[in-house]
């Protein structure tokens, strides 16, 4: 039998099609284009009630917060981190919760593995659709904030970028979760003891100086602080050296999360 | 087009596949037939490339499937029992999607959604969502993307499970008319006369073994013969019955309450002697070849 020489096919080459990527992404653009208006209404609204909310209401009792060298307005200081936030959200919500009805309600991930896609390209085009959710809240809300006022720097333009970077990080963690959660109440409580501490801890809201010095360093190990902490310099023009030590936070746990995931799928899926 | 030897699937401590053997010829409609629990769903996951084979050769279109699933999936097409279709975009967009999974084009992905929606009846429900679809209809839709790849072999598991006398029909036409097209189908069936419909050859399974195998018609000359004997008791009689038909040497099964008598060299059983029943002879079936080697019915749980 033939067998020891297709082995060594498989072996020899990684066994990897950008196409089957490609699939699955064009499956997440066309059902978003049929629902889009009501997709767009959300993606814009929620963050924007939440930026005027924070902004201008609790802004005007804030005042001014240190950054740097000097104070910026607190309307300037939350909205980067707000911006960030909500590419988490979406991008957490999409491969969470989106990831968990087409794999265990409705069965679309048996019909997808059944066509040639392989299981590690299936994960990637689910993260990336993650990430492509994640920037267009970017863009959305940084348009929105930039109209406002609230950006004080040509290298906003950057954030775009972090909020895609921010979507392949939580996309991937958002996958983790669907593959391992048993029913939706697990995952309820992935957004809740989750996505909830990180988006009000995360330097996004307040500086992280300001916790009590036992809680900081496990504030600055939380995901979310980095992609705010450069979108903040970004938007700021405070832009350092020591910004690239969260830059490669964020590909790192970019890096390991995807692998895992597509581990903890096929371990659920392919028996 | 299909060979499998010795082919063997084990979940943890259970033994789901226990070393089958079988061949597909090319062209032909191959069905495995047995109850629930039979190993026929898992026999399939392995053909498809979904479920890795814990023991055994698995050679299809020429390729080695143990090593290649996905060089396999290239060539096949896959109807799963549960339809997995997908209820976030329209009939039409669940065709062209599965395109894009095996790298079509926007265009070419397009026209073969028409064609196949064409070919099922579902031309006018393109625009419409999945949900609004009603059973036979999501069965043969489906069935439709299955053939969007233009695949060699299809794979149906249980095509008609849970559908309707008029929609089972219905996809029994779709189906006949598609085995004319040339392309080789293995099903899964726990209907005997889906298998006797649609099937060139089968080969029959219980409990992850194969009992038997050949056409249908061949299946019940050898197990079952040409025809049976119903022997119904009338009230009260049944040991009685039971005795008389034990002691004439015959062979039989009891199925609810009613004994199936099978007869000899050809002949059917001369029951002319037995008192206390009614005798009625049928044509026998595949349920009758199922009973034979099993002793059980078909759809006893």
């Amino acid at each position: 039998m033939n067998e020891s020489l297709a082995v060594r096919r498989e072996a020899g080459r990684i066994d990897f099609r950008f196409r089957g990527v490609a699939g699955v992404w064009l499956r997440h653009y066309t059902a978003f284009k049929g629902g889009w208006m009501i997709e767009m209404t959300g993606i814009l609204l929620e963050p924007v009630f939440i930026l005027a909310a924070v902004a201008f209401g609790i802004g005007k009792l804030v005042g001014e917060v240190e950054l740097g060298d000097g104070g910026v307005k607190y309307a300037v200081f939350v909205a980067p981190g707000i911006i960030v936030g909500n590419a988490m959200w979406h991008a957490l919500f999409e491969c969470s919760w989106g990831a968990f009805r087409r794999l265990q309600t409705n069965r679309i991930y048996d019909s997808i593995l059944a066509a040639p896609v392989s299981m590690r390209e299936l994960a990637l085009g689910e993260i990336t659709w993650g990430a492509t959710r994640a920037l267009m809240t970017t863009a959305a809300v940084l348009a929105f904030a930039t109209a406002a006022g609230l950006v004080e720097s040509p290298w906003a333009i950057g954030i775009l970028a972090i909020g895609v970077l921010t979507g392949f990080m939580f996309g991937g963690f958002g996958l983790i979760a669907a593959a391992i959660a048993p029913t939706t109440h697990m995952l309820t409580l992935v957004f809740t003891m989750v996505g909830t501490p990180l988006f009000f801890f995360s330097g996004t809201f307040f500086p992280i100086g300001t916790l009590p010095g036992w809680a900081q360093p496990f504030a600055w190990a939380l995901p979310l602080t980095h992609p705010v902490r450069i979108a903040r310099a970004l938007a700021t023009g405070d832009l350092h050296l020591g910004l690239l030590w969260s830059l490669l936070y964020l590909v790192v746990a970019s890096l390991v999360f995807y692998p895992i995931a597509t581990h903890l799928l096929r371990r659920r899926l392919l028996v | 087009m299909v060979r499998a030897a010795g082919l063997v699937k084990k979940f943890g401590g259970i033994t789901a596949v226990d070393g089958i053997s079988f061949e597909v010829r090319r062209g032909e409609t191959f069905g495995m037939l047995g109850p629930n629990g039979a190993g026929k769903t898992s026999t399939l996951r392995m053909m498809s490339g979904l479920s890795p084979v814990t023991a055994g050769e698995l050679e299809i279109d020429g390729i080695d499937a143990t090593a290649n699933p996905r060089s396999v999936r290239d060539v096949i097409g896959v109807v799963s029992q549960h339809d997995g279709l997908d209820p976030d975009i329209s009939v039409r967009d669940n065709l062209t999607v599965y395109g894009f999974y095996f790298g079509l084009n926007r265009e070419t992905a397009g026209r073969r959604a028409d064609e196949v929606l064409e070919f099922f009846d579902l031309k006018t429900r393109g625009g419409d969502s999945v949900d609004d679809l009603s059973g036979g209809m999501r069965r043969r839709l489906s069935i439709a993307r299955a053939f969007v790849s233009r695949p060699r072999l299809v794979i149906l598991d249980e095509p008609t499970t849970g559908l309707d006398p008029a929609s089972r029909n219905r996809v029994w036409e779709q189906l006949a008319v598609l085995k004319k097209s040339g392309v080789t189908v293995v099903m899964s069936t726990h209907y005997m006369e889906e298998a006797a419909i649609l099937c060139d050859r089968l080969i029959i399974m219980d409990e992850g073994r194969v009992l038997g195998a050949g056409s249908p018609d061949e299946l019940i000359r050898a197990r079952a013969g040409a025809e049976v004997a119903q022997v119904r008791p009338d009230d009260g009689q049944r040991d009685n019955v039971q005795r008389q038909l034990i002691e004439a040497g015959h062979d039989m099964s009891e199925i609810g309450a009613i004994f199936v008598v099978r007869g000899s060299n050809g002949q059917r059983a001369d029951l002319s002697n037995i008192s206390g029943a009614r005798v009625s002879y049928r044509a026998a079936n595949l349920e009758d070849v199922f009973l034979t080697l099993t002793g059980r019915g078909l759809r006893d749980e």
